[in-house]
């Protein structure tokens, strides 16, 4: 004869029991995947020597430019002035243009691809569920695949260039964005379509009266997040080849001059700051602009 | 007829079909404006329509040599390779896990009530969130030599501020009532933090690490490109040579990974949500 109370305490310390069995062996799982990958990554003792935090304070004493509160608007000669720390800055601020330029054009054709795709994809606008199926596989083969790996390709078949860069940007906007435009799309109020429908409009009257006026401040708002995005990536992809500021960075690398590696870093901060403000202020006005 | 309705209504009320000219004009120039501003940009960037060209038929000839995929005899080296790369992005984001959660601490408006303090913070936090993990590689690797090592800590550096501002806000974010009960009840503040705090942050700050891991995973097969060990490194070796069916075949191993950490993460995250 068992009373409702030894009923519970069996049964709360079965499930006691249980966590407890879980969060070990969680805990455990977790531990020997962290000890295996520093082992595998040669966190601690590696050929160049253990003391981790040591190499990092060394590398931030060499990225130090060395200024001097009293040289710091000296000529370039001078060493401490900025001058001499941002030696280059004319050549860097216009690598720098060039990658927003790269952004901004790889955005706008990727947001047109996009605009296309996302039509293709819609389950309330595309009936024919075949492309829908296509479309959305190669818009996610698109997402997984690194933009990186992307643009070694295309620097391979397009050369050294900014070319590679806007069309590796434009490729993963496409994938991106075709996703978040096509869930906009099917988000949309039916009531507008149906009355265009029995009005007799065909399928591109249809979008530009009845899907665009809906949906074009919302596409405008994740373009401008995208852009963001693309600023940054457009920065890295220089690493590999695909033209702008990350050339210059990695030009700095190459003659060790770490000062002026935090000097082009600086810049992109600055860059990547600027056009968030930019965007986040266009962002506001057209959320403004859709309640009034 | 439908024309004659048309005209009918656009005679009654002539705006409400049409926008008017004004508008219609502002809009048409803007527009060509714009278009304007993209076709002076690909020029500036030297965008020839030749080298597109030329580009688009040696990609399609990569393209036709990645099939079929193959592993060139060395698909020891290449698992050991994606290995390395899941090493990489799970020590660098444990360490930036670890190195988060007090500066996500101290960026809590909660824990740090003054505005100013809590504004300068988070700015300073902000300036760092931009830079791509791969930025911070190629100057590490630079500092601490070729290897993995690089990796790590570049990995970690891209992550820290902005898991930490996600922490913040996860602390925010969390419910005063269980901690007032539990200190009410007298109890110290560590055991404040163990039974009010943790049960509501902890499963929070863990999705977002995990979902940190996913995106890790990510860049850690790009970061070898600069030298940082692990799939990329692999990659751009064989990028280098035009050996394209060993890119296909490392590629679609790294997709598939890459899927399967995914899947695998996003049923964790789901159970702690």
């Amino acid at each position: 004869m068992t009373s409702a109370v030894e009923v519970f305490e069996r049964d709360r310390r079965r499930m006691l029991a249980r966590q407890r069995t879980q969060a070990a062996v969680g805990l455990a799982v977790f531990t020997v995947l962290l000890l295996v990958s520093f082992q595998r990554s040669q966190f601690f003792g590696s050929d160049i020597g253990g003391d981790p935090l040591g190499r990092m304070a060394d590398f931030l004493q060499r990225m130090n430019p060395g200024l001097k509160p009293e040289l710091l608007l000296e000529d370039r000669q001078t060493r401490g002035s900025l001058h001499a720390w941002f030696y280059a800055l004319p050549i860097w601020l216009r690598a720098a243009w060039q990658t927003v330029e790269m952004a901004i054009l790889a955005t706008a054709l990727g947001s047109i691809l996009a605009l296309g795709a996302s039509f293709l994809t819609a389950q309330n606008l595309m009936p024919f569920a075949p492309v829908r199926f296509v479309v959305r596989r190669i818009l996610e083969a698109i997402r997984t695949l690194p933009d990186l790996i992307m643009a070694l390709i295309l620097v391979a078949a397009f050369g050294v260039g900014p070319l590679a860069g806007v069309l590796t940007l434009t490729i993963s906007t496409l994938g991106g964005l075709g996703k978040l435009f096509a869930e906009i799309n099917e988000e949309i109020d039916p009531r507008q379509l149906e009355a265009l429908q029995a009005a007799g409009a065909g399928p591109l009257k249809k979008i530009r009266y009845g899907v665009m006026p809906q949906v074009l401040p919302n596409y405008a708002s994740y373009a401008l997040i995208r852009l963001e995005g693309n600023l940054a990536g457009a920065a890295a992809l220089g690493i590999v080849g695909a033209g702008g500021i990350g050339l210059e960075l990695q030009r700095a690398i190459t003659y060790t001059e770490f000062d002026t590696y935090l000097a082009i870093l600086l810049i992109i901060i600055a860059m990547i700051f600027l056009i968030d403000l930019f965007s986040e202020a266009v962002r506001h006005r057209l959320i403004g602009l859709e309640k009034a | 007829m439908p024309r004659q309705a048309y005209d009918q209504a656009l005679a009654i009320a002539p705006d409400a079909l049409r926008a008017p000219w004004t508008r219609r004009a502002r809009d048409a120039v803007l527009l060509i404006l714009a278009l304007a501003a993209l076709v002076g940009m690909a020029i500036d960037l030297e965008l020839a329509p030749g080298a597109l060209m030329a580009g688009f038929s040696k990609l399609g000839r990569f393209l036709g040599e990645m099939v079929p995929p193959s592993t060139g005899g060395q698909s020891v080296r290449i698992l050991k390779a994606l290995a390395e790369t899941f090493a990489m992005a799970f020590a660098g984001t444990v360490i930036a896990a670890v190195a988060a959660l007090p500066l996500g601490v101290i960026g809590a408006k909660t824990v740090v009530s003054n505005a100013a303090l809590h504004f300068a913070f988070r700015r300073f936090l902000d300036i760092f969130r931009g830079v791509p993990a791969l930025v911070w590689a190629l100057i590490l690797v630079s500092a601490f030599g070729l290897g993995p090592f690089a990796g790590v800590v570049a990995l970690a550096l891209a992550d820290i501020p902005n898991l930490a501002k996600l922490f913040s806000e996860a602390l925010e974010n969390s419910d005063p009532k269980p901690i007032e009960g539990v200190r009410s009840a007298g109890a110290s503040p560590l055991a404040v933090m163990r039974f009010g705090l943790a049960p509501q942050f902890a499963p929070v700050a863990t999705s977002q690490t995990l979902f940190f891991l996913e995106g890790n995973f990510r860049n850690a097969g790009v970061l070898g490109i600069v030298g940082a060990g692990g799939i990329g490194f692999e990659l751009d070796e064989r990028i280098r040579i035009f050996a394209f069916d060993e890119v296909a075949f490392i590629i679609l191993l790294y997709m598939i990974a890459v899927a399967g950490l995914d899947t695998l993460s996003r049923a964790l995250r789901n159970r702690l949500a």
